[in-house]
């Protein structure tokens, strides 16, 4: 035992390893690398690959079934499709600051969350409440059938409108 | 000639098949109540015998064994439960209705349940505020109140993972908020939403990952911490059972 | 004049027959003085019967209320539409009712994170683990300590709207101030043994107070939209 011991300490006089250290780290070597690769393959493993969840992409339907100075919630995919004076826009209607669902309010002219009591402008800038950001607007287009399109996943800056 | 119940127990204890199980034989001495405990699997983390002091309600109100007793209960009426249910969406909804209306005691074992969750979890408040102002925590015990402040993490996620699972407003709301709380983690949120839910939304898969988690790894988890728990107290030195009361009377002295 | 030791050594007047050492620690350092003529029984069934009785007892009270109240189930999950209010269960509910004054990332991982962590620490610091009252030594210059914290604090809290958390903030500081000016033997029993409590007992009194205040806020005093309300007009 003493023996071992003494030949553990016992290196060579230009610094490489004896026998017994460089089986040692070959092993403790072996494990970490085991290790981490336990680790990648449990964090893919517990990231799923494939989502059955509804694409990001609304068909909001025809320009006109919208009448002018309109916000209209459609709740199965959480977005505002308002039409102004200026043209057409799509406000997520997922509030900022927890996730719950907001309403428009007509009789106020506001969009308030029923949380936590953020409240917004119809075109999204926060007035009242703890939520940090205002309503993002999101991407609109016209598709080749003259339908309103919406791209839940692309929010896009501020005050761009879709004119017809 | 009639025999009384005593005697009619002390010949069972007495007989070979008894014997063979038990060990210990019939009688009443200290020998034999130390045998009880001394070799039963299960008893002998208990040490033969206990100060007296330390059994007084005052000294702990026996918040930590009233703890152990509704998580106990927890799990005897969540197996139960879990014969009725299934993990799916809408399935798991129409399956609490089911538990209210059509299984025979659904409604009592649902309730018993839920009862018992916010019990064990104000209990485990209690235990943890009567230990902190009694000192129990004071060396050498000091490991022992991490491993009980992770025994108060882990309950409080049972709870809430189970809050989900009946998937009606109540739940499905209480873990989108809850969601988006973790993925307000700095760097990280998103990817621990992520895999919290098994997606982006609240949907099939949060269910599945909350009901496996609920069921089977916080379970396990809780049952592990637990015998460390225990076990802790043993090497401790027993339930700290404070000062003798003549010394605590002088404490406001100096 | 060296520092004050945890403990006088004396000896027994026979040393020869009796050769003890006799330490007596004068402060409450560590629980590991061992008391040796303890009175004991047996755990079977002392100890097992005591507690069979206690759980029986808390089943009698969680069946009582299992017959008697239904655990409450609301309507089908429907993504698309948030009740109003959306509460989280009551043990969270103090946590939710911080979200409505600090962001989320302060309310809901910050503050939690740092509460968990200072629980962990406790039994590490020694001011935890010495039990000797607050105001034992230069108790006029902390009775000032704690006026200053306790003004920054309030001023604090006041600057983020939680008004709510002044009351418990300002009734602790209050019972200390209280304390510190009970030492006398003439004062009654329940004031001298507030001036016998150290800081750790002062600390989580006010964290329970927090805890229990913010709790009961938003269990009773939060409608739609998470706006005040008084109970016992809605």
């Amino acid at each position: 035992m003493a023996k071992d011991a003494e030949k553990e300490r016992h290196e060579d006089p230009d610094g490489g390893l004896n026998r017994r250290q460089f089986f040692v780290r070959l092993g403790l070597g072996s494990l970490a690398v085991a290790g981490a690769g336990t680790a990648v393959f449990a964090y893919q493993f517990l990231s799923p690959n494939v989502l059955y969840e509804p694409s990001p992409i609304v068909n909001a339907g025809k320009p006109a079934s919208y009448p002018t100075d309109s916000v209209t919630l459609d709740p199965a995919t959480g977005i505002f499709v308002v039409r102004e004076a200026q043209g057409f826009y799509a406000l997520s209607a997922v509030c900022t600051h927890l996730g719950c669902l907001t309403v428009w309010k007509p009789e106020l002219g506001i969009i308030a969350c029923p949380c936590h009591g953020s409240q917004f402008k119809p075109d999204g800038t926060k007035i009242a409440g703890p939520a940090p950001r205002p309503l993002p607007w999101l991407r609109m287009w016209l598709n080749d059938d003259g339908d309103l399109m919406v791209d839940r996943s692309n929010p896009i800056a501020a005050r761009q409108f879709v004119r017809i | 000639m009639a025999k009384s119940l005593t005697a009619y127990l002390d010949e069972l204890r007495d007989s070979r098949v008894w014997r063979s199980i038990f060990r210990s034989g019939p009688g009443q001495s200290n020998l034999h109540h130390a045998l009880v405990v001394q070799s039963n699997v299960f008893l002998h983390l208990f040490s033969v015998k206990a100060r007296k002091r330390v059994l007084d309600f005052s000294v702990t109100w026996y918040l930590g064994a009233l703890t152990f007793g509704s998580f106990l209960i927890l799990v005897i009426t969540g197996v139960l439960l879990m014969l009725y249910y299934h993990p799916a969406v809408p399935l798991a909804y129409t399956d609490m209705k089911d538990l209210q209306f059509v299984v025979s005691s659904g409604v009592f074992l649902r309730n018993l349940h839920r009862w018992s969750a916010h019990a064990m979890v104000l209990l485990v408040f209690a235990h943890m505020f009567k230990v902190f102002y009694r000192g129990a925590y004071r060396p050498p015990r000091e490991f022992n109140w991490v491993i009980g402040v992770v025994l108060l993490l882990i309950t409080l996620f049972l709870s809430y993972t189970g809050y989900l699972l009946p998937w009606d407003q109540l739940a499905f709301w209480a873990v989108t908020v809850g969601s988006n709380i973790a993925s307000a983690v700095p760097v990280f949120g998103h990817r621990i939403r992520f895999l919290m839910l098994g997606g982006n939304l609240v949907n099939a898969n949060a269910l599945l990952r909350f009901y496996v988690l609920h069921c089977m790894i916080l379970p396990l988890t809780a049952i592990f911490f637990i015998a460390i728990h225990f076990w802790r107290i043993r090497k401790d030195g027993g339930l700290y059972a404070g000062t003798p009361t003549t010394v605590t009377e002088k404490e406001g002295e100096r | 004049m060296s520092d004050d030791k945890d403990f006088v050594a004396g000896f027994d007047s026979n040393a020869r027959k009796a050769p003890l050492r006799v330490a007596f620690v004068t402060r409450r350092t560590s629980p590991q003085v061992k008391v040796t003529d303890e009175e004991q029984l047996m755990t079977h069934p002392g100890v097992f019967f005591r507690v069979a009785i206690a759980v029986e007892l808390l089943t009698i009270a969680l069946v009582t209320l299992a017959l008697l109240w239904d655990a409450p189930l609301e309507g089908l999950a429907d993504p698309m539409h948030t009740p109003n209010p959306a509460k989280a269960p009551w043990y969270f509910l103090g946590l939710q009712e911080l979200l409505h004054y600090f962001p989320p990332v302060v309310a809901g991982v910050l503050i939690p994170t740092l509460v968990v962590i200072a629980l962990i620490v406790i039994p590490y610091f020694n001011i935890n683990i010495q039990a000797e009252s607050l105001w034992a030594r230069d108790g006029i210059g902390r009775v000032r300590i704690v006026a200053v914290v306790a003004v920054v604090l309030c001023v604090f809290l006041a600057v983020f709207d939680v008004w709510v958390a002044l009351v418990p903030t300002v009734i602790v500081a209050v019972f200390m101030f209280v304390a510190a000016r009970s030492s006398a033997p003439s004062v009654p029993r329940f004031r001298r043994w507030l001036y016998s409590k150290p800081l750790s007992f002062w600390i989580m009194t006010w964290f329970l107070a927090e805890a229990a205040v913010l709790t009961a806020i938003g269990t009773f005093f939060r409608g739609p939209g998470w706006s005040w309300v008084w109970p016992w007009r809605s």
